[in-house]
């Protein structure tokens, strides 16, 4: 019989459907489709050498003595092109009514993660992957000294069917004015469940788990990675850093020496089983802490940033959309069971 | 003996033949010589024959769409200005869209498509 499982955090159901439960070989695309997402256009504005075919970039970690905006790079950052979303004064407070709407003043940045268009994040060295991370943290602290950003947002659309429009690897960064409402409910949700027992939800969550093992993927010395009880998706991972922390621009070098290891060996270890498929990752911290501890009084101790590893191996139907429910046929228990065992060599 | 100025040439690729004709109207009034492909390939043959100072070129058409047209002009030569002209904004997602120089998104009044020109055309 399938399962219902709830998310604390979130307030939702999940169907747990274990007898349609699949195996990692059940995911894995045919070979059409592998060729299909190695398509190469020819042309890159991401690549090397094509430097002004980007706006000017706002910061890059690049070889001594070359210059902005031309080759000698190692991660890059430039600002959207054609952004939804413009760097702007800050947007009056919307009126309130039925029709509420406010400027579109807002951040979106590209982070070039490699000069190097065949390369992926999880096949970068682990200097190279700790420089990426490093940047996530240098554009988050740089973007929230502007105040009227609430909420800075990283993530990264890895394959077509995940969002990407190009496959040179390359992740991104959203500033909002106001705090998405999913963020919200997890900040809501975080201090209720604090205030009922006066102790972090992650922090419980990462201990416990910690102990049972059964869902913990891998652990490091500053991080865990674990298939959530209430998985939405198959092979769905959270990681977790296990100093309490509310937002990522809290990470010390010693701790950047571990996520990079952690972030690389679970990546290799979806790509070996479940053959390179597409995934996102979405880091979720607390909104610019500067102006949400007046909304959020708890939030330094309640709130503990994460990141999310999704792998887009199901669609999304009638049911979820239309429920919020969703049905996952790989339980998490099993998914855990499968990555831990699975020694990330590359299958062919 | 005086040298007459050359007029600067403009290639329009877009799949809506009255668009073509409005444009090429408007654009000859500000003193632009005007090209127009009604598909990517006929864009693309023209290209390999004569040379253009600017290329606008529309998203959604039969065939080969605008994307795929701009990463095969960049194949030929890297410096010509495109403005990538559709009705749709929802193309910006598209980081392919990077090649080309401008986005202006379709619209009845045709400013902004001729404040663009001028801006590439000058350079």
């Amino acid at each position: 019989m399938s399962q219902l499982r709830k998310d604390v955090l979130s307030g939702r159901w999940i169907i747990i459907a274990s007898e349609r439960s699949k195996r990692p070989d059940d995911f894995r695309p045919h070979q059409s489709q592998v060729e299909k997402r190695m398509e190469n256009k020819g042309f890159c504005p991401f690549c090397e050498g094509n430097e002004s075919k980007t706006p000017p970039e706002v910061f890059s970690l690049r070889k001594a003595g070359t210059s902005k905006d031309t080759p000698g790079w190692r991660v890059r950052v430039v600002p959207n092109k054609f952004p939804a979303l413009e760097r702007g004064t800050p947007p009056p407070k919307p009126n309130k009514g039925l029709f509420q709407s406010m400027p579109g003043v807002g951040v979106h940045e590209v982070v070039i993660e490699t000069p190097d268009h065949e390369k992926e994040l999880v096949d970068l060295p682990l200097p190279h992957i700790r420089e990426v991370l490093f940047v996530f943290q240098e554009r988050i602290q740089n973007i929230e000294e502007e105040l009227h950003y609430q909420y800075v947002q990283v993530f990264k659309n890895k394959g077509k069917e995940a969002g990407a429009s190009l496959s040179h690897p390359h992740s991104q960064i959203v500033a909002t004015p106001i705090v998405p409402k999913r963020i919200k409910e997890e900040l809501y949700s975080a201090e209720r469940l604090f205030t009922r027992s006066q102790e972090c939800f992650f922090c419980r969550i990462i201990k416990e788990e910690g102990e049972n093992k059964e869902r913990l993927v891998y652990q490091n010395s500053h991080f865990c990675v674990i298939a959530p009880f209430a998985s939405r998706f198959p092979f769905e991972l959270v990681l977790y850093p296990l100093r309490h922390s509310p937002h990522y621009s809290s990470l010390t070098s010693d701790e950047f020496k571990s996520l990079a290891p952690a972030l690389k060996t679970v990546l290799l270890k979806l790509k070996s089983i479940l053959s390179d498929p597409p995934y996102n990752f979405i880091i979720h911290q607390s909104p610019n802490l500067n102006l949400s501890q007046k909304k959020w009084p708890s939030i330094e101790n309640s709130y503990h940033w994460h990141m999310e590893i999704t792998p887009v191996l199901t669609r999304v139907a009638g049911f979820e959309l239309g429920t919020g429910f969703y049905i996952n046929p790989v339980p998490p228990e099993a998914a855990a069971g499968y990555l831990r065992e699975n020694s990330h060599k590359d299958r062919k | 003996m005086k040298k007459t100025k050359q007029m600067k040439k403009i290639l329009i690729v877009e799949d809506e033949k009255t668009l073509c004709l409005l444009y090429e109207e408007e654009l000859a009034k500000e003193g632009y010589s005007v090209t127009t492909a009604n598909d990517a390939d006929t864009a693309l043959e023209i290209l390999k024959k004569k040379k253009f100072d600017l290329i606008i070129t529309d998203i959604r058409m039969p065939g080969k769409n605008g994307i795929d047209l701009i990463t095969k002009i960049m194949g030929l030569r890297k410096d010509i200005p495109i403005i990538i002209n559709t009705a749709y904004q929802s193309y910006k997602s598209d980081f392919m869209t990077w090649a080309a120089d401008a986005y202006v998104v379709k619209s009845s009044s045709l400013d902004e498509l001729k404040s663009k020109i001028k801006e590439f055309i000058k350079k």
